[in-house]
Order: structure tokens, then sequence, then C-alpha cells
């Protein structure tokens, strides 16, 4: 942990009755851009605003390269943020909003100047340094907030939710711009989302949360195919979960059984298997095998088809288990034109051992 | 209401069924008109007649209808007059900048110190004045600053004073205060509520101390509802005949006060409307400048 | 963050002085009524009830006390009736005059009593209604129509668009669909409304005094106490009239919480 820039040890956040963060503990790296991503409600905004000085953590420490930050007014950090709202100065243009940040560290008027339009002139918005912010569109906007925020060099960027209010051509655009941007600068940026695209096609690290605990940390290719628990496999990507009891283990290899059947799960990790508990495993629905055919042994079952989702090249398949829950299957566009399925006909499900990934009692 | 002058345009769904239309204007009408007609009756036609009136003469103690320059010249002629009107625009444009440095820790401290329930309370405080005598108030202050009255008994204690507050501009000023404070303090705090919190925390965020965030981020975000309110401080204060009376001696008087004196001591009621027009004119000023001011663009 | 706290109580002081500063002449107003000086001060004379007595045996006070009463009952129900059809004017329809339409009925406050007070009582002098009951009723009509019509816009604003036409849609026609939805909707405004404008037109005293003639009400009864001498009855009569006029805003304000709490809990 040599590089930690950020570290939260043991920090709690109450409002009353409420606890919006609970016992966290995890650190940021030096220039590492970290995604925390969860529903609303999951205490991700408040480990920004804490971040920020905004609020104050309940327990615990906060620190940033190694010095308590508990304390510290906003205005005395140099944790800019980029804020959902943007909360650009409507009373002030484009290059006064931006020349912000410098006029409140006291540097003189010549200076701020040449440094606010440099960085306008960055994101490619010079031309508008004059304009009333209300004149300005959203995208425009969008980048006088990350001009402001940058302009004072901070070691930190924190950004919320800031591509929420975009339209979806823009957001791509945005997302390549800001994961540039954080290459070239070097700086950490700590980013609150709500959406599983923006967090893993710009984050090198992802910060599940749920109801104020971490779910999951870890990189995005991880997450998706390793996810550790029952809440991070549902909110990421398409799994299947199946639930039944521990039978037997042998090697790196697992027996569940359940009411679909008896399964084999390769496992390795943090979960360690005990016979007779009751443990879960997922396997993703773009892992499975479909065949119309009785696969001659594996891990398989038998479902009928309910309904098709077409996005694209890619088709997602509801299926009905036979004690009634459903099984969703992802696969080509391709090659499903050449199975020959009918609404309620007989499919059947199979996958190898070692694509299951068990996750335990959870 | 104008619906769909083109005859080809087909109606949007949810909008008022034009099937109704015939009936619908009968009933607006009946609705509309006598307001109309009784604001015209009793709103705009005495203005108007005033107006008028300050073009009347009056002989043998008559007034008579006509219409001669004599009371414009005669009034606008007269030092007094001057005074008057010199001395009216001081007291409400001090009384302007008084109330509105006092009513500002209190409005911030009500928009931002304070919770939902808590604000809703002392709003509900403020608006009791509002609705109560104003002249009882004010006598209430006559007695309070008398030579020997609450104020110098309490200093007396203390082995100061007594000190001469009535018949003085501090009086007056005291009486504007009663009239206007209340009313400033919840105009400001309904700007400073409706303030996006994020754009102060923004501030904070990029390294501004919490006194220069109310100049440069509160204050000019709230600038619109502190001119409006500022803007009917001056008005309340400019027709206000009451405190100038009663806690400021009247020497000289202000303009109401010239109004009164002139309406109640004959029959000069022309030359009452001149002042009274003299009166709206400026307020007009006044309001107007502030309005554009209040909504005036930035230019960068 | 200590310094911070400091200045939260800096702040709630200051704010706690500013509202002596507003309450201390009503307060001081009755404890002076009860007090047996002619000028009253610190100490304090003896408690007495002499000041109500002479008011109560006045009998121009009862006199002016009747007519204050019909004034502010008449003209509560005119400036609410008035309100109340701006209101929904204003909330129903769209035309083109509707700007100057709404200055007309909203500008009266904004206009200085005392010239109202001299526009009054020239126009009604002009049109033979001078001195009479009626020419206050009517001008202090005008003067509170717009409170009236601010109360009941504001509640308006929360109704759901919709009620009216599925009281259409059911066959009502536009006068009952008023009466049986829009009306009982507004219920706690017009309530708060009629409270709040007598209130006004009960401690109104410029335009009275000028075009009042014989007819006085309460404050110009009290306004002539005041200018002929410090007496103490006006004390007493200015309880009376505080009592009055808070009772009737604490009802307003009242009649307009209980519906905010009754329609919390119907949304759950």
């Amino acid at each position: 942990m040599a590089d930690a820039l950020v570290e939260f040890d043991s920090v709690v956040k109450r409002f009353g009755d409420f606890t919006a963060v609970e016992t966290m503990n995890f650190t940021i790296d030096e220039g590492e851009f970290i995604a925390i991503m969860g529903p609303s409600g999951c205490g991700k905004t408040t480990t920004l605003r804490m971040l920020a000085g905004l609020e104050e953590p309940s327990e615990g420490e906060i620190r940033m390269q190694g010095r308590v930050m508990n304390h510290l007014p906003p205005h005395e950090r140099d944790t800019p943020m980029v804020w959902q709202s943007l909360a650009l100065f409507p009373f002030l243009n484009a290059r006064e909003n931006v020349e912000f940040g410098l006029e409140m560290r006291g540097v003189d008027a010549a200076a701020r100047t040449k440094k606010a339009l440099e960085w306008l002139d960055r994101l490619e918005i010079s031309e508008f340094a004059e304009r009333d912010i209300n004149s300005l569109s959203g995208g425009q906007k969008q980048r006088v907030a990350l001009a402001r925020s940058l302009v004072t060099e901070p070691k930190i960027l924190l950004l919320d939710e800031p591509l929420s209010a975009l339209d979806a051509n823009l957001v791509i655009r945005m997302q390549s711009m800001l994961t540039r941007l954080q290459r070239e600068l070097g700086i950490t940026f700590v980013y609150v989302t709500h959406s599983q695209s923006e967090a893993f096609a710009m984050a090198d690290r992802v910060v599940i949360m749920s109801r104020g605990h971490i779910a999951q940390i870890g990189m995005p290719r991880d997450i998706y195919r390793a996810p550790e628990n029952r809440f991070v496999a549902e909110f990421v990507g398409r799994n299947n979960i199946i639930s039944g009891t521990v039978k037997s283990t042998s090697g790196k290899m697992v027996t569940i059984a359940g009411s679909l059947g008896q399964f084999k799960v390769a496992f390795g990790g943090a979960h360690q298997p005990v016979v007779g508990d009751a443990a879960s495993f997922v396997i993703a629905a773009d892992l499975v095998h479909l065949s119309t055919t009785k696969p001659k042994a594996g891990n398989m079952i038998e479902c009928s088809l309910i309904s098709e989702e077409f996005i694209g090249s890619v088709v997602t398949l509801f299926l009905e288990a036979p004690d009634g829950s459903e099984f969703k299957v992802q696969i080509q566009e391709r090659e499903l034109s050449d199975m020959d399925l009918k609404h309620m006909g007989r499919v059947f499900v199979s996958w190898a051992s070692d694509r299951a990934h068990f996750i335990g009692a959870c | 209401m104008s619906v769909s002058n083109h005859p080809t345009e087909t109606p949007s769904p949810g909008h008022t069924p034009i099937r109704r239309r015939h009936r619908s204007d009968l009933f607006q009408q009946a609705l509309r008109l006598p307001i109309v007609i009784w604001q015209g009756l009793f709103f705009i036609a005495p203005l108007c007649f005033l107006v008028a009136m300050s073009f009347f003469i009056v002989r043998n103690y008559r007034m008579t209808e006509a219409f001669e320059m004599k009371n414009w010249f005669k009034m606008l002629s007269r030092d007094y007059f001057w005074d008057s009107y010199g001395l009216t625009i001081g007291l409400a444009t001090l009384a302007t900048l008084v109330v509105t440095t006092v009513a500002f820790p209190a409005a911030y401290t009500l928009a931002f110190r304070m919770s939902e329930v808590t604000r809703r309370w002392a709003i509900f405080l403020l608006i009791i004045p509002f609705f109560t005598s104003y002249l009882v108030r004010i006598f209430s202050w006559y007695v309070i600053l008398a030579e020997s009255g609450v104020i110098n008994a309490m200093l007396g204690y203390i082995e100061l004073g007594p000190y001469v507050m009535l018949n003085t501009k501090f009086g007056t000023i005291i009486g504007y205060m009663t009239l206007t404070l209340p009313l400033v303090i919840i105009l400001q705090t309904f700007s400073l509520a409706n303030i996006d919190r994020r754009l102060v925390e923004a501030a904070h965020n990029l390294g501004c101390r919490p006194w220069r965030t109310i100049i440069r981020v509160v204050l000019p975000l709230a600038k619109t509802g502190f001119i409006i309110a500022a803007v009917f401080c001056f008005i309340l204060s400019f027709g206000d005949f009451v405190s100038p009376y009663y806690l400021g001696g009247s020497k000289p008087p202000t303009l109401p006060i010239l109004i009164v004196d002139t309406v109640k001591s004959g029959q000069q009621w022309p030359r009452a409307a001149v002042v009274a027009v003299v009166m709206m004119v400026t307020l007009f000023i006044v309001a107007f400048g502030g309005i554009a001011a209040a909504y005036r663009r930035r230019t960068a | 963050m200590k310094s911070n706290r400091m200045l939260k109580w800096f702040l709630y002081g200051y704010l706690a002085l500013v509202l002596i500063f507003i309450f201390a002449p009503i307060i001081f107003s009755v404890i002076f009524s009860f007090n047996s000086d002619r000028f009253p001060t610190i100490p304090l004379g003896s408690f007495t009830l002499k000041w109500y007595e002479t008011i109560w045996q006045d009998p121009d006070v009862w006199e002016a006390a009747r007519t204050s009463l019909i004034v502010s009952f008449s003209v509560a129900t005119i400036a609410t009736l008035l309100g109340f059809a701006t209101a929904y004017t204003d909330y129903r329809y769209r035309f083109k005059l509707k700007p100057l339409y709404l200055a007309l009925i909203l500008l009266p406050p904004t206009i200085p009593l005392i010239i109202m007070a001299l526009a009054m009582l020239a126009w009604f002098a002009k049109i033979g209604l001078a001195g009479t009951v009626t020419s206050i009723i009517i001008a202090h009509s005008v003067l509170t129509a717009p409170f009236a019509m601010a109360i009941i816009r504001l509640r308006l604003s929360q109704m759901d668009a919709t009620l009216e036409a599925a009281a259409w849609n059911l066959g009502a026609d536009q006068w009952r669909a008023l009466r049986r939805v829009i009306v009982p909707f507004c219920r706690p405004a017009i309530v708060s409304s009629f409270c709040l404008t007598a209130a006004v037109s009960f401690d109104e005293f410029a335009i009275a005094w000028f075009i009042s003639g014989l007819n006085k009400t309460i404050p110009v009864i009290i306004l002539e106490i005041v200018t002929g001498n410090i007496d103490p009855q006006v004390n007493a009569i200015g309880s009376f009239v505080f009592l009055t006029s808070i009772t009737l805003v604490v009802i307003a304000q009242v009649v307009l919480m209980t519906r905010d709490k009754k329609e919390k809990v119907n949304h759950g």
C-alpha cells in the first residue's frame, strides 16, 4: 500500500437513525480510476461527500496521503468535485466559473485568466469562454465543469454521476474524453455512478456498494466473471443463481444438490464449501450451452422456452426451469436461427463445471 | 382561450373539449367581466380621478372641475415641498438600507441554519404582525421610547441616558422598521431558501471560505429577491404617515403628512393630489429601476 | 468546528432579538393596558382594569366596534369572492390581456395607503358615496382582494388538473363542476382568506379615516384618541384589536396547516 492516496479506515456515517455507510475499509491508489457503483441509496454519494468534506464521518478515519481528513472543512481540501447537477454558477460566465477556484487560492487576475483559457482550450470549448452559462449545451456545460475542477491541478478529482443528464451518444464521447484526460493527467479519479456500463468502461477498479456496505472491490472483469456474493451476481450482468446444499467436495470440485438436480462446480477463492451447508453458484447467461437434444452428461437442466429478447446480434432467451424459476441464456442471433425452437418447446441448457462460479451460502 | 385559429388543425387529445366552446365563453366571461368592471370602477377610476383632480381649482372653498396648472406651479415652486420631498426620500432610503442589513442575518439563519419545521413556525410568527394594528404598535413605541419611557428607565439602571428618541429621525426609522422588517425578512428568507445548496457546496469545494461564499455566491444568487424586498420596504416607508408623524415629530413633514394636513385642514384636495401624483411618479421610477436591476442579465 | 457552534448561537441570539423587536410593541401594549400609570414606564404601576372600564362605558367605542364588525365581515365576503373568481380565471384560462387583468387585481397593495385614501375620498365624493359604510367596504375589498387571490391561487396550483375534467366527463356542467369540485377543494383556502382579509380590514385606518365620515371604525377612534393626547385607553382598545386580529390569523393558519397534514396522511 505504498501508493495509497486515500484510506478509508472503519468509516461509519449515520444520519440520525439511518446508517448510510457502515464500517467501510478500502484504499484508493494514486493515479487510479476508481468507480463506486450501486443502486440509489447504497451510500455511494455519501462516501464521495465525505471525501470532499461535505459530510463528516460519524466514526473511523479518512486519511489522505497519511493525513487524517475527518475535521478538515471542504474549503481547505483540494478535492474538487464534478456534480451531477454540475453546480455551475449562473451569475458567472464560462471563463469566470473556471477561474473561481484559482481566485480562491489567491492567484492574480492575469495568471488565472491565462490558466482558465488554457483549460477551456484543452477541453475544446475556448470559443465559449465569455458565454453565459445558461446559453451553453449540456455537453459544453459538462466541459466547463470539468475545467473548473481541474484548473487547480488537484491530486484527485471526484465525479458524482456527471453523465447521468446527457443523452446516450454524448455519454460515450464524454467517457472516452474522461479516460483520456485521466491517463494524460495521471491523477486519481473517483467516479460515482449507478451505471454498470460507465463504471466498467472507464474504471481500473470498481467498488460495488449495497446498503452502506462494500459488496465487492475488484477489476471490472473479475467482478463480472467472479461475483463474490448474491447481490453482486444479481446487480452485475445477466447471471443465473442456483441454490442447494453442498453434497460432497473433492479437490477443487464441489457437488451441489438442489431442486433442479445435482451440479458440479469448480471453486477456488474466498468461499470454502462445507458438506451439508446451504450454498449457491452462479452461471452467467452467456456461458451456457443451449441444445434441443439432451446432452450425454454434465451439468444440465431441462427447460421450456418462455420468451426472447432481441438486442442486435445477441438474443436473451427466458426459460422456465422445472421448479418454476427463470433461467436466462444469451446466445448469438446467428446460432439461434440455426436451431428450431418453438414457444413452450423443450430445450436443454448445459455448462462446463469450470464455467460456474461458487459463491457459498450468501 | 385561444382554441385553434386554424380549423384544419386536429385538436390534440387532452385539450379542453371544443364542443363546450360557446358555453365556455359565457362561463368565462361571467367570471371575468364583473371583476374587470369592479376594479375599473373602484381602483382605476379613483386613481385616474386623482390625477385629474390635480388640475382642478378651488374657488370660495369649493372644488370645481377644470384643467389648470395652477396647483402644480404653486406646489412645485415652494421650498417646503422640496424639503419634504428630500426628507421623505432620504428617510425611506435610510430605512431601506437599515432594514435590508438588519434583516439579512435573521433571514440567513432562518434559511440556512434551521429545520424546515422551525422555519415554518418562525415565518408564521413573522406573518402575525402583518395583520395586527400598525397604529397601536406605533403608539406602543411612542410610550416605550419616551423620555421617561421603558427604554430610558432601563438605561437609567446602568447610569445611562436619558436619551431623546422621540421626534427624531431615529424614532421614524424605528417606526418604519416596525412596518417593514417582518415582510423583508420573509421575502429574503424565501429567496435564500430557494438557492440551490449544491452551488454553495460547490463554492466550498473549490476552496471558498464560508464568509466569502456569502458575498461571492449566496448574495448574487439571492439578488432578485433582495431587490424586490428592498423595493417593498421603500414603497411602504415612503408612503407611511404614522411613523414620521408620531415618532418623528413631523418637523418638517414628510409628503404623506403633507397630504394628510392638506386634506384635513380644508378643501385643498387638488394640492394634495399634486403631492400624491409626485409620490406615485417617484415610486414608479424606483419600482421599475429596482425591477430592471433585479432582472438585469449580467454583462460579461 | 467550535467557532461554527459559536456562530450558530450568535445567529440564534440575533434572530431572537429581531423577534423581540417585532413583538415588543404588541406585548407592551397589552401590559400597559392593565397598568395604572398614565405614562407607563418601568417599574410598572399597579394592576388596574380602569382603562377597560372606560372603553366599556364609551358608546362611541361600541358604535365603532359595530361598524368595524359589519365592515370586516362584508369585506371578507366580497374580497374572497373577487379573489376566488380571479384565482380560478388565472388557473384555468389563457387570454391575450391576462397580465393586464392580473395587474388590475394584484396592484392595489403596492400603492401607498395614503394615496389610495385620497383617491378614494375624492372619487366617492364625486359619485355620491362619501361618508357611507358602503364606501369603506368597497375600498377595503379592493385593497384586500389580492390577498384572497394569492391564498386561493396557491391552493388551486396544488389541485390535480384532471379532477375538474373528470367531473365534466361524468356529466357535470361548468357551474356544477365549479360548485361540486373546485369550491370544496379550495374550502380551507377560502376560510383562510376570509379570516385574513377580515383581519386586514379590521386594522386598516388610513383609508377608513379619510372616507368614513361619521361612521368611524375602531382604528379611526384609536387614531383620534392618539392624536389628542396620551391616553392608555388606546392600549385597552389596542389589546382588544390585537386579540381579534391574532385570533383571525391563527384560525387561518390552523385551517391551512391541518389541511396539509390530512393530505399527507392520505397520500401515505
